[in-house]
């Protein structure tokens, strides 16, 4: 089972040094235990672009598609048995990565 | 079909979807190989095993198929700790904190003591439609999201429980004070499932204190069911009630249960002190006897730990009864911005007006007691009581 935990912020300032290095070790453990699957940080919302294309005629919109206080500014995809594992491991990357976070499950594979 | 596939696999959408492949395999084979003798058995067959082999295809890689297979109603009767493990399981699924509190507490009313949608939705004064869709959201939540079938580990546990507790004492008040119109005024059916499923988690945590504080509570409270109703079916107070009646044995569980925290010497809990106010109560042999002072101090402690104005108000009519009526009526009174919709206030200021000799005011009290109420033995007890003060003046 397969979990996207979005980490949320009202800024998109990057991490510090201090946080940079407790992500790293909780990377580490992520690894170690097999539920690593990736991660990666995002650039702030006024880097996206929204192509429509549902019409044939790509539509290009600059910006996120939605405006809001707090978006999504990275993310893992954690491998776990069920949600209160990946609940922990949440708990834990909320801390290592001084954010929020949200948990939302991948649909059956 | 679907209810007692219902039953037996604990998943809606297992069952409905099982007696739907049962309906279509009989659609395709009776045709060809003839209508089986007993058509009905053939149905409910197959459908169970449609809903295995479903649960045991999504689950395979975690061998959760056991737990269906345990389920399975045909198999041999299961040894009596089966299906307390089961119930327990359900229940930490149902009070998962990953449920919103208003989900756990309609979750587990429903999958757990099986009460009816419009008894849920009556409950919680929200629409059957709304309700519905709520537990609908949940379920897909738990099935989606991978909420676990069982009972936290030893670690986990403490941190759980509470919330477990939260939802057993809603259930057990539910039943205690009915709410709906068409049901009993007290269902022994909630407080007995409520008082076993508080019972199953004493088991688990032997050592926690508000778990035996809450299951004290309930024994004690249960301990005046018979005592509560009469026989014209209406709700009969505490002062009024025959203690002969009430349960011996229920209470000398409770009292003993409440003794074992007093000796722990750990600072108790909101259920710990109920259930020491409940002590107090049960432990007059005339409502004369009650140690008034003893309640009012058990409520002053409460209020520190709960400073909710539902706890001023049981405060507040203890008052009455160690300073006077004119007394709690201020305090009660003082209330009225935050408990207007809720009906104990206006009951309770209609008793206590009433006492004080003045009836118009206490009418109109009662009259909005009566409006607010559910609980039929309570709305009947209410008019008496209003209709009384009608021959007084």
């Amino acid at each position: 089972m397969q979990y996207l935990v979005s980490v949320i912020n009202d800024t998109a300032d990057l991490a510090t040094q201090e946080e940079m290095a407790a992500i790293d070790v909780f990377n580490d453990r992520l690894a170690a235990e097999d539920h690593w699957v990736f991660a990666g940080g995002l650039g702030s919302p006024s880097t996206a672009t929204v192509i429509d294309n549902r019409g044939g005629d790509a539509l290009v919109t600059d910006g996120p598609f939605v405006e809001s206080k707090e978006f999504i500014v990275g993310f893992w995809v954690m491998q776990a048995p069920d949600l209160d594992v990946v609940l922990k491991l949440a708990a834990e990357g909320s801390k290592a990565c001084n954010r929020k976070v949200e948990v939302r499950p991948f649909l059956g594979e | 079909m679907v209810a007692a596939l219902m039953r037996r696999f604990g998943d809606l959408d297992i069952a409905e979807e099982a007696a739907a492949e049962a309906f279509a395999t009989a659609v395709q084979r009776w045709p060809a190989d003839g209508v089986p003798p007993n058509p009905g058995a053939w149905l409910t067959t197959t459908a169970n095993r449609k809903a295995i082999d479903r649960i045991r295809h999504e689950n395979k890689r975690d061998g959760k198929h056991k737990d269906a297979q345990l389920m399975y109603d045909d198999d041999p009767p299961e040894p009596p700790g089966a299906i307390d493990d089961e119930r327990l399981r359900l229940i930490f699924t149902c009070c998962h904190p990953a449920l919103a509190m208003e989900t756990r507490v309609a979750l587990t009313l429903r999958m757990v003591a099986g009460l009816t949608m419009p008894e849920i939705a009556r409950a919680f004064l929200v629409q059957e439609t709304a309700m519905g869709q709520r537990i609908t959201r949940a379920k897909a939540k738990i099935k989606t999201a991978r909420i676990p079938y069982r009972v936290p580990s030893a670690q986990d546990l403490p941190a759980r429980v509470s919330g477990v507790l939260a939802v057993l004492f809603l259930v057990f008040n539910e039943g205690y004070l009915a709410t709906g119109p068409g049901t009993d005024p007290v269902r022994h059916d909630l407080t007995a499932e409520a008082i076993r499923l508080t019972r199953l988690i004493r088991a688990l945590m032997p050592e926690d204190g508000e778990v035996a504080g809450l299951l004290a509570l309930m024994l004690l409270t249960e301990a005046r069911r018979t005592a509560r109703v009469s026989a014209s079916g209406e709700l009969v107070a505490l002062d009024q009630q025959d203690r002969g009646t009430w349960d011996a044995a229920l209470i000398a569980e409770g009292h003993r249960l409440v003794r074992e925290r007093l000796a722990a010497r750990v600072a108790p809990g909101r259920y710990q002190i109920l259930a020491a106010i409940s002590a107090v109560h049960t432990s007059a042999r005339d409502v004369r006897d009650t140690d008034w002072s003893q309640v009012v101090a058990l409520y002053d402690q409460l209020v520190r730990l709960d400073p909710s104005p539902v706890v001023a108000l049981n405060r507040a009519i203890a008052v009455a009864e160690l300073d006077g009526p004119e007394v709690a009526l201020a305090a009660v009174n003082r209330l009225e911005d935050k408990l207007a919709g809720y009906h104990p206030y206006h009951a309770a200021r209609a008793d206590l007006l009433r006492r004080l000799g003045r009836g118009q005011l206490s009418r109109a009290a009662y009259d909005q007691a009566i409006e607010l109420a559910g609980n039929t033995a309570e709305i009947a007890s209410l008019t008496r009581r209003r209709d009384q003060l009608g021959w007084r003046r």
